[in-house]
C-alpha cells in the first residue's frame, strides 16, 4: 500500500494543515483502494414508484408515462446530496496523549479525513464540537468543509465532558436524512452512552461511532506507582500498576465489548480506534458503512 | 516523669521532617494524568487501602523514632514516689552480720542462718553493695562492699559455726564503722543471730548514724539445752600419790527438766565412771566422780553429759597435772619463839600453788638452803656472815625470789647492797598519833592486781605503828609499790638476773602492825610469794578465743615446737619465735619438741564459753532500739531514702540510653522494612 505511510499518525501530526492532510490520507487512501472489492457503489436507477400528491413532478418519469399513461417516479439509489457530520467531543480527556498524538489530533484528523472524503462526493459537510455544552456548530453545507477544518483546527480540549447532554440537545438539529459520525472516548456507563445518542438515529440518520483510546487507556502500561489524576475532574488515586494492570484492562475490554454489543443492537456502526494505529482502519470503517447507506432508503 | 533537658523538645519539630519527606515524595512522584479513573475507581479499594496502611505505618516508625530520640535528649527520669520509688531512690550499703558462734550449732540454726542471709544477698539491687561479716566474740569481715552476689553467696556457703562465744558489740561497732564510711545515703545492718542474751551487755558502745537502719533476723527457738560448763578438782594425797576427784557442774537450760541423764567421766580415753543425775529447769546440779591417780602431768579428762541439739557444750575437757608446791624458806633470827608463826601459818593455807614453808634460823642458813627453795624470806632477820661470797646474788640471778622483812633486827650484807632496791634506814615510830596506814599502792604490779577491783581487799583497816625508812633506788632499778599515808616506801622492788628482791619495810607479824591479823594478810603474803616465786598457775583448760604463750607455759620444750589443734592441723613454732597461740577449736592441742615422739605431750585443754550454753534470746526489738536509738517501727520511717537530686535521679536512672536505642532499633528495622517494601511492591 503506497500511500498507508502518510496516514502514520504521528508522521501526519507534522503536517500542520488539516486540509493538506486530508488531501494526502484520503488521496493516497482512495487510490490504494482502488482495486479494493467494497468500491464502485454509485447512484444508479433503482426503480419506479407510483406518483403521489406532492412528489416532485420533475420526478415523473415522462416516457413511461407515454407507454403506460400513468404517472410513475423514478427512484434512484442513494441521495447523493448527502449531510455529513461529525460530532467530536472536545472534553478533557480527549487532551490525553500518551505519545505524539494526542486523542484529540487523531480524532480531528479523522474528521478532517471522512470530511474531505465527504466533500469529495458532494455530500455536505459540518461540525459539531461539544464537552459538557456544545462548543461550536457548523450546520452541514456543501460549503463548509473550509469553516469544518477551521473548527477542527480551534478545537480544544479544556472542559469536563459529558456525552448525554449536548447529544439529546443536537438530536433535534437534524431534520434531514445524515450521515453522523461521533468521536470520542466515551467514558460513561454503556447504557448512559447509548440512551444519549440514540436519538441521534431518528429520521433515518446513519450514525457511525468512533471510540478513540490512547494506547495508554487500552494497554495500561505503567509501571511504577503513582498518584493517576483524573484530567476532568482532578481526582487523584494511588495507583499500583502491577496490581491494578490486569483488572484495568479486563473493565476497559468489557467496556468495548458493552459498546459494541448495545451499539450493534441498535445498528450503529462501532469501531474502536487506537491513537497508535493509522487512520486506515477509521477510513474504511467510514467507507463501508457509507456504502450501506447508499442501499438503505 | 520529669526532664533534665526539655529544651530538647523543641527536636519535636523534626518529626515534621518524615511527614514533609512523605508529601514531597508524593508529589515528585510523578502524578500522572490520565484520562478518567473511572475504571481504576471500580478497583476493589481494599488493596489500596491496605498500602496506604503500611505507608502510615513507616511514617509512624519514623515519626516515633524521632520522638524517641528526642525524649531522649531531655533526660527523662522518674521522680521518687513514681515508679518503683524504692528501687530507683539510691543505690544502699548493706552489711550482713552473720553470727557464727558455737550456739548457732544448735539444730537448724545455723542452717536457717545462711539462708536469711541468702535472702538478703537475693535482694540486693544492681547498684547495692554488701558486706557480709561474721562475727563470734569477735567481727571481720570477710566480704568487703561488693555487688557480686555470686561472692556473697559463696562466701556464706562458705563460713561454718566455730567454737567462739558470742558479742554483738564488737560486730555491731564494725558495721557502724563500714556505713560511716560509705558514701551511699541508704545504710543498712542486717543481724542475723540466735540473739543470745549474753552476747549483748548494755554497755555495748555500737550506735548507729542517722537514717541507719538495722534489721535482724533471728533464728532462736524454743529449746533446752544441758551443757557441761565446769568442773573442779579435789586434790588428795594417797599412797605418796596425788588423787583427783572431778566435780562437773551440769547445768539444764530449759524449761522442762533432764531425767537422768548420763554424765560420763574419761581420763586418758578410758571411761572412768557414768553417772545418771537429773537437772531441774534452768538448775544446775553437780555431779562428783570417783578420784583417780595423776601420775603423771598432762592427763587429759573429759566430761560429757546427755546428748542433744548443741553437742558443743555437751563435753567439758580438762588437762591435770601432780600439783608443784612452792618451797619457801622463812630465815629468821631465832632470838623469840615464833616470830614467823603468821607467815608459816599463811604460807601452810595456799592451795594453788600449795606452799611448803621451811622456817630456817639465820645460824643454819647455809647457801644449800637457796638450792632448795624458790623464794627466802629474810623475816626480821640479820644475814650472818657466813652468805657471803655471793651466794645470795647467784640465788637471785638464777630465777630465785628474796623477801626481806624489815624489823628491829633486820641488816643487809654490804656486799650485797646492790641487790636491795634501796638503803634500809632508821626505825620510823608511829604509835604516838595515829599510826601508819597503807595509802598508796601499785595496782599495776602483779602483786596488787588482784586487789584492783572494788571490795577486793581493804588496807586501809591495817594499823603500822612503826617502820623502817627506806630510801628507795630510783627508777628503773628500783621500784616503790607501795606507801604508808606519810608517803615512806612500804613496799619496794627490785630485779636482779631473773630474780627479784623486794622489801617490806615494816614487820608480817604482830609486832610493829595489825597487818597479820586482818584479812588481808593472808592474800597479800601469798601474792607476793606467788610473785617471788614467779609462780603461774597452768590452767586445766582455756576458752576458745583466748591466747597463749607457748614460750612460758612450754617453756621446758627447748627447740622449735610442733603444735597439733584439735581438728589434727599441725603448725611448727620456731624456738626463736614468739609463741603466741590463739586458741580457735575446742578439744585439745598437743604441743611438743619437733622430732620427739615420745613421751606425753603438752596438752592444752580448749572449751567453749560457758555461756554460749544459755541460749535464752534478747528481745531483738531491745538490741535495735539500743543501737539505732529508735523503735523498730520508727526506724523503718527513718530509712526513708533521702530526695535525690534531680541530675543524681537522672544519672542513676539513665532512662535516656534506653530511649535512645529504641530509637535506633526503630529506624533501622524501618529503613530494613521500607527496603523490602521498595523492592516488593516499588511503593514507599
Amino acid at each position: 500500500m503506497a500511500g498507508a505511510r502518510f496516514v502514520d499518525p504521528s508522521i501526519l501530526a507534522r503536517i500542520g494543515n488539516l486540509d493538506l492532510l486530508a488531501r494526502t490520507v484520503v488521496d493516497g487512501f482512495i487510490n490504494g483502494l482502488h482495486r479494493a472489492p467494497y468500491f464502485g457503489a454509485s447512484i444508479d436507477f433503482a426503480e419506479h414508484r407510483g406518483y403521489v400528491a406532492g412528489d416532485d413532478i420533475r420526478r415523473v418519469d415522462w416516457r413511461l408515462f407515454a407507454r403506460t399513461d400513468r404517472f410513475y417516479v423514478k427512484q434512484y439509489e442513494a441521495d447523493t446530496n448527502t449531510n455529513f457530520s461529525v460530532l467530536l467531543d472536545v472534553s478533557k480527556s480527549m487532551g490525553f496523549k500518551s505519545r505524539d498524538v494526542s486523542k484529540l489530533e487523531y480524532a480531528s484528523y479523522l474528521a478532517a479525513c471522512l470530511a474531505y472524503l465527504a466533500h469529495r462526493q458532494r455530500d455536505r459537510v459540518g461540525i459539531i464540537t461539544f464537552d459538557s455544552e456544545v462548543v461550536a456548530h457548523v450546520p452541514p453545507s456543501a460549503k463548509h468543509f473550509n469553516v469544518l477544518l477551521h473548527t477542527l483546527d480551534r478545537a480544544k480540549a479544556e472542559r469536563p465532558g459529558q456525552l448525554a447532554g449536548p447529544v439529546s440537545k443536537l438530536a433535534e438539529h437534524f431534520r434531514r436524512r445524515s450521515v453522523l459520525v461521533l468521536i470520542s472516548d466515551f467514558y460513561d456507563d454503556p447504557d448512559v452512552i447509548l440512551e444519549a445518542i440514540k436519538p441521534l438515529r431518528f429520521l433515518g440518520n446513519e450514525l457511525i461511532v468512533f471510540h478513540v483510546l490512547d494506547p495508554a487507556e487500552i494497554d495500561f502500561g505503567y509501571d511504577d506507582a503513582s498518584s493517576f489524576e483524573d484530567l476532568e475532574s482532578g481526582e487523584q488515586l494511588p495507583v499500583v500498576p502491577e496490581s491494578f494492570g490486569n483488572e484495568y484492562r479486563k473493565l476497559i475490554a468489557d467496556h468495548s465489548n458493552a459498546l459494541a454489543t448495545k451499539f450493534s443492537e441498535h445498528r450503529i456502526d462501532y469501531t474502536l480506534i487506537n491513537t497508535s494505529k493509522p487512520l486506515d482502519h477509521a477510513l474504511f470503517s467510514y467507507l463501508s458503512s457509507r456504502e450501506r447507506l447508499m442501499r438503505v432508503r | 516523669m520529669s526532664f533534665l533537658a526539655p529544651a530538647f523538645f523543641l527536636g519535636l519539630g523534626a518529626i515534621a521532617i518524615p511527614i514533609l519527606i512523605h508529601l514531597i515524595q508524593r508529589e515528585r512522584k510523578s502524578v500522572v494524568l490520565f484520562p478518567s479513573l473511572m475504571f481504576l475507581q471500580r478497583i476493589p479499594y481494599q488493596s489500596v487501602r491496605r498500602r496506604r496502611i503500611r505507608h502510615w505505618f513507616l511514617l509512624a516508625m519514623r515519626v516515633a523514632a524521632i520522638a524517641l530520640i528526642v525524649l531522649a535528649f531531655a533526660r527523662p527520669f522518674l521522680k521518687q514516689g513514681e515508679l518503683a520509688a524504692a528501687a530507683i531512690a539510691g543505690a544502699r550499703e548493706v552489711v550482713i552480720l552473720l553470727d557464727q558462734s558455737a550456739s548457732m550449732g544448735y539444730g537448724d540454726h545455723w542452717q536457717r542462718a545462711r539462708d536469711a542471709a541468702h535472702k538478703v544477698v537475693a535482694g540486693l539491687g544492681a547498684d547495692d553493695r554488701a558486706t557480709l561479716v561474721l562475727f563470734g566474740r569477735n567481727a571481720e569481715e570477710n566480704m568487703r562492699a561488693t555487688s557480686d552476689r555470686a561472692r556473697l553467696d559463696a562466701a556464706i556457703n562458705a563460713a561454718k559455726v566455730n567454737s567462739d562465744g558470742t558479742r554483738f558489740g564488737p560486730a555491731l561497732k564494725l558495721a557502724q564503722s563500714i556505713l560511716g564510711q560509705s558514701s551511699l545515703k541508704r545504710r543498712e545492718a542486717v543481724l542475723i543471730s540466735d540473739f543470745q542474751k549474753i552476747g549483748w551487755g548494755s554497755a555495748e558502745d555500737a550506735h548507729f548514724p542517722e537514717g541507719t537502719t538495722l534489721t535482724t533476723a533471728s533464728v532462736a527457738s524454743e529449746t533446752g539445752n544441758v551443757a557441761v560448763p565446769s568442773v573442779t578438782f579435789a586434790r588428795t594425797a594417797f599412797a605418796g600419790q596425788e588423787r583427783v576427784a572431778v566435780t562437773a557442774g551440769i547445768s539444764n537450760k530449759g524449761d522442762q527438766p533432764a531425767v537422768s541423764v548420763p554424765a560420763v567421766l574419761s581420763v586418758d580415753g578410758h571411761e572412768i565412771e557414768t553417772k545418771p543425775v537429773t537437772i531441774a529447769p534452768h538448775a544446775s546440779t553437780p555431779v562428783t566422780f570417783a578420784a583417780f591417780t595423776v601420775g603423771e602431768a598432762n592427763v587429759r579428762g573429759t566430761v560429757r553429759a546427755g546428748t542433744d541439739l548443741l553437742p558443743a557444750d555437751n563435753t567439758f575437757h580438762f588437762v591435770v597435772s601432780p600439783s608443784a608446791p612452792v618451797a619457801v624458806a622463812i630465815v629468821e633470827n631465832g632470838d623469840r619463839s615464833e616470830a614467823s608463826l603468821y607467815l608459816s601459818k599463811a604460807l601452810a593455807i595456799g592451795t594453788t600453788p600449795s606452799f611448803q614453808p621451811e622456817v630456817i634460823p639465820a645460824s643454819r642458813l647455809t647457801p644449800a638452803v637457796f638450792d632448795k627453795h624458790s623464794v627466802v624470806i629474810f623475816n626480821d632477820t640479820v644475814i650472818p656472815a657466813s652468805m657471803g661470797g655471793g651466794a645470795l646474788k647467784r640465788f637471785v640471778d638464777r630465777g630465785g625470789g628474796v623477801l626481806v622483812v624489815t624489823g628491829e633486827r633486820s641488816s643487809w650484807l654490804t656486799e650485797d647492797a646492790d641487790l636491795l632496791p634501796g638503803k634500809l634506814g632508821p626505825p620510823v615510830d608511829r604509835v604516838s598519833g595515829r599510826s601508819a596506814t597503807l595509802g598508796y599502792r601499785d595496782y599495776s604490779h602483779n602483786v596488787f592486781d588482784v586487789f584492783q577491783a572494788p571490795r577486793s581487799g581493804d588496807f586501809t583497816s591495817a594499823h603500822i605503828f612503826r617502820y623502817r625508812s627506806f630510801v628507795a633506788t630510783p627508777p628503773p632499778e628500783g621500784r616503790v609499790l607501795a606507801r604508808y599515808d606519810d608517803g615512806a616506801v612500804a613496799l619496794a622492788e627490785r630485779r636482779t638476773g631473773a630474780g627479784r628482791v623486794m622489801v617490806w619495810t615494816s614487820t608480817l607479824d604482830d609486832s610493829w602492825t595489825d597487818l597479820a591479823k586482818k584479812p588481808i594478810y593472808l592474800p597479800l603474803v601469798h601474792q607476793l610469794v606467788r610473785y617471788l616465786a614467779r609462780y603461774e598457775q597452768t590452767p586445766s583448760w582455756l576458752t576458745v578465743g583466748q591466747v597463749v604463750d607457748l614460750a612460758s607455759i612450754a617453756a621446758q620444750i627447748r627447740g622449735d615446737r610442733i603444735v597439733v589443734t584439735p581438728s589434727g592441723q599441725r603448725t611448727t613454732q620456731r624456738a626463736n619465735a614468739p609463741g603466741l597461740l590463739e586458741l580457735t577449736e575446742q578439744g585439745v592441742y598437743e604441743v611438743r619438741t619437733a622430732g620427739s615422739t615420745t613421751g606425753r605431750p603438752l596438752a592444752i585443754a580448749v572449751n567453749i564459753d560457758p555461756a554460749e550454753a544459755d541460749l535464752a534470746p534478747v528481745d531483738p526489738a531491745e538490741l535495735v532500739a539500743a543501737v539505732t536509738g529508735r523503735a523498730t517501727g520508727e526506724t523503718a520511717d527513718a530509712a526513708a531514702p533521702e530526695p535525690l537530686s534531680p541530675e543524681d535521679s537522672e544519672k542513676r536512672q539513665a532512662l535516656w540510653w534506653y530511649l535512645l536505642f529504641a530509637g535506633v532499633l526503630l529506624l533501622a528495622a524501618e529503613t530494613v522494612i521500607s527496603n523490602h517494601l521498595s523492592r516488593k511492591e516499588k511503593f514507599l
